[in-house]
């Protein structure tokens, strides 16, 4: 083999050798929980830390929203559809929040298993339709999942 | 010419001129200052944003160090001798960097801690800290290479450098800074690592044939 | 040479490329503006409001296409850069500068037509959305392009640092787009931007095929305008493009005559 064919071989080599060990890299990372997202089945269970910021994901349970009279205050559970947990926020809720809608909240669990949250954000749907066709459609809401 | 040798005779040049790889460093502890005084010295303040100062602050200071690595070698015609086969300019584009990286890079991986915890970083994340802008570091000065080979031939160019070279620097910032937020947090900061450990492989892998490319083009 | 490759070969030739240009572009022109004015009108007049978002979804007729395009001249541009790398073809240098500032107002544009429909949407004019975030990177990429492109006087040796600028950016463009929605899934939830397909009603979906051939069709058109001024810039000593200069001349001479005479009187 000629030098040159050699080291373009050792070349070509190197870079397949760069490139699946990034591949492998980025397999390891993706291994990891790195959203910090828990269902509320995971909360309900204790696999939450609880001395620390996460984010918890579920629907809004029907009937459950209970606004306070004197503050922003707002208490609601919201269910991945097998165990609810309990939200406690204080301050406006976006727009899109409403019952059975699904709603990603970051917060703490405080002691007595209430989340805590600082952050409420309603999920939109990237479906558009016009209001008649979603009228005919019941989608169940886990859809949104 | 031996890989080693090549290295070594780059640091000695350096050596030669000492105030040149303490810029940079002097850069990043000044600008690492500027914070607490316009943030006031609140730790709670200061932690809370100190990942992302770190980080933002280790980056320009990469950035600003990376303007003369070809130069004196463009303007003497070493350059034009390493050109003449395309091995030997990889390999001299390896050395290049590999010595850039020990000058310019290390140091600031050596002061980030004592910044850190300056910044009331909890001492658990510093290792972290370390770690990731070591992984980072490699990626800032593999890829703003890149940058430098391709505006080489360009006068005033520290503009131009910046503006090509800055949106491909995001990624890098988003996981190193993420790295140590999760870390800070209590969490463990594998995930973001991994994903900077793999960034680190492919620019170092990649980007020495995109700069022997642009370094061949800069001198016809 | 076999046919087809010949075939291809012609249009690495300025003097190949120009006249068809000019032959090809009224009828470019005629198209893309007659699909841009029917499927606009069809998408903001008489496409059905969404359930959710009432009329201001209608934006997507322009934001839509005008993001994808921005993608897709990026590709374009891709496939030029290696064009000028590999087999040096000069055209494809001229062609690939005349699409960077085409592709950075289509990025523009779809970064404002999106502060637009944040407003109504999240309330806000401008949020750390991913994919809002990777078109501001896009931009300034289509713009470093561009920007090194001008800086260096050699502007042979400035396509060709374009170009490998271009293959550089196309390796990091998706690294960057999905280093932004993993750094957005962590800091907000990812109901912003699913990764998910979009489902969307038929009615509503017809117009937004429309424009979106429209605006492939827009590219083309501004492609050509500009690298028909490119290719005259570039070879003004060639025969050819003296021919070109003289008949344009001698066309704009009788013109001007009758207008002094106009402003004479």
């Amino acid at each position: 083999m000629s030098p040159v064919k050699r080291q373009r071989l050792m070349l070509v080599g190197f870079l397949v050798l760069g490139v699946s060990a990034a591949a492998a890299l980025i397999f390891q990372a993706f291994q990891q929980n790195m959203m910090f997202f828990f269902s509320t089945s995971e909360v309900a269970e204790g696999l939450a830390p609880i001395d620390r910021d996460f984010r918890v994901g579920g629907v809004v349970v029907e009937n459950s929203v209970s606004r306070a009279s004197d503050s922003l205050k707002v208490v609601f559970d919201i269910t991945d559809l097998k165990t609810p947990i309990q939200v406690e926020y204080t301050g406006i809720l976006p727009d899109l929040f409403r019952e059975g809608q699904g709603i990603v909240a970051k917060g703490q669990l405080n002691a007595q298993g209430v989340f805590v949250a600082s952050e409420v954000l309603a999920k939109h749907d990237e479906n558009y339709m016009p209001p008649e066709v979603a009228a005919t459609l019941h989608k169940p809401p886990a859809a949104a999942y | 010419m031996r890989f080693v040798r090549l290295v070594q005779q780059q640091l000695s040049l350096a050596y030669a001129n000492k105030l040149d790889w303490l810029t940079p460093l002097l850069f990043f502890a000044l600008v690492i200052i500027l914070f607490p005084l316009a943030l006031g010295g609140s730790p709670q303040t200061l932690a809370a944003v100190a990942p992302g100062l770190l980080w933002v602050a280790a980056l320009l200071a990469t950035l600003l160090s990376l303007d003369s690595m070809f130069r004196g070698d463009h303007d003497d015609g070493t350059l034009e001798l390493w050109a003449a086969s395309q091995a030997s300019l990889l390999r001299y584009t390896y050395a290049k960097l590999v010595s850039h990286w020990l000058l310019y890079a290390l140091p600031l991986v050596v002061l980030s801690p004592l910044l850190g915890y300056g910044l009331h970083l909890p001492v658990s994340a510093l290792p972290v800290l370390v770690l990731s802008l070591v992984l980072g570091s490699l990626s800032l000065v593999w890829i703003g290479a890149v940058g430098v080979a391709i505006t080489s031939g360009i006068k005033y160019n520290s503009f131009l450098l910046a503006l090509l070279v800055l949106p491909f620097y995001m990624p890098i910032l988003i996981f190193g800074a993420s790295a140590v937020d999760v870390a800070a947090q209590g969490w463990s900061a594998l995930g973001p690592l991994y994903l900077l450990a793999a960034l680190a492989v492919l620019s170092v892998t990649l980007a020495p044939l995109a700069v022997a490319k642009a370094l061949k083009l800069s001198l016809n | 040479m076999h046919p087809v490759l010949k075939w291809f070969y012609q249009w690495a030739v300025p003097h190949f490329v120009y006249p068809r240009i000019q032959t090809g572009l009224p009828w470019v022109a005629l198209l893309a503006s007659s699909l841009l004015v029917i499927g606009l009108v069809w998408g903001l007049v008489f496409a059905p409001a969404d359930y959710q978002q009432g009329d201001a979804f209608r934006i997507i007729y322009v934001h839509v296409p005008a993001a994808w395009l921005s993608m897709l001249v990026y590709m374009a541009m891709t496939m030029m850069a290696i064009s000028v790398l590999v087999w040096r073809i000069q055209v494809a240098e001229l062609a690939l500068i005349a699409s960077a500032p085409i592709g950075a107002a289509f990025t523009l544009m779809a970064l404002f037509t999106g502060a637009i429909w944040g407003k109504p949407m999240w309330g806000a004019w401008w949020v750390w959305d991913a994919r809002l975030t990777s078109e501001l990177i896009l931009l300034f990429i289509y713009l470093g392009i561009f920007a090194l492109y001008h800086a260096i006087e050699d502007k042979r040796q400035a396509a060709k640092a374009a170009s490998l600028m271009t293959l550089v950016g196309v390796v990091n463009i998706p690294i960057i787009h999905y280093s932004v929605i993993w750094w957005n899934t962590l800091h907000q939830p990812p109901s912003l931007s699913k990764l998910d397909t979009p489902s969307i009603h038929p009615d509503m979906l017809w117009p937004l095929l429309i424009t979106l051939l429209a605006f492939k069709l827009m590219y083309l058109w501004m492609l050509m305008l500009r690298l028909r001024t490119e290719l005259l810039l570039r070879y003004p000593q060639s025969a050819w493009v003296q021919a070109i200069v003289q008949a344009m001349v001698q066309a704009q001479i009788q013109p001007t005559k009758d207008k002094s005479k106009d402003n004479a009187r």
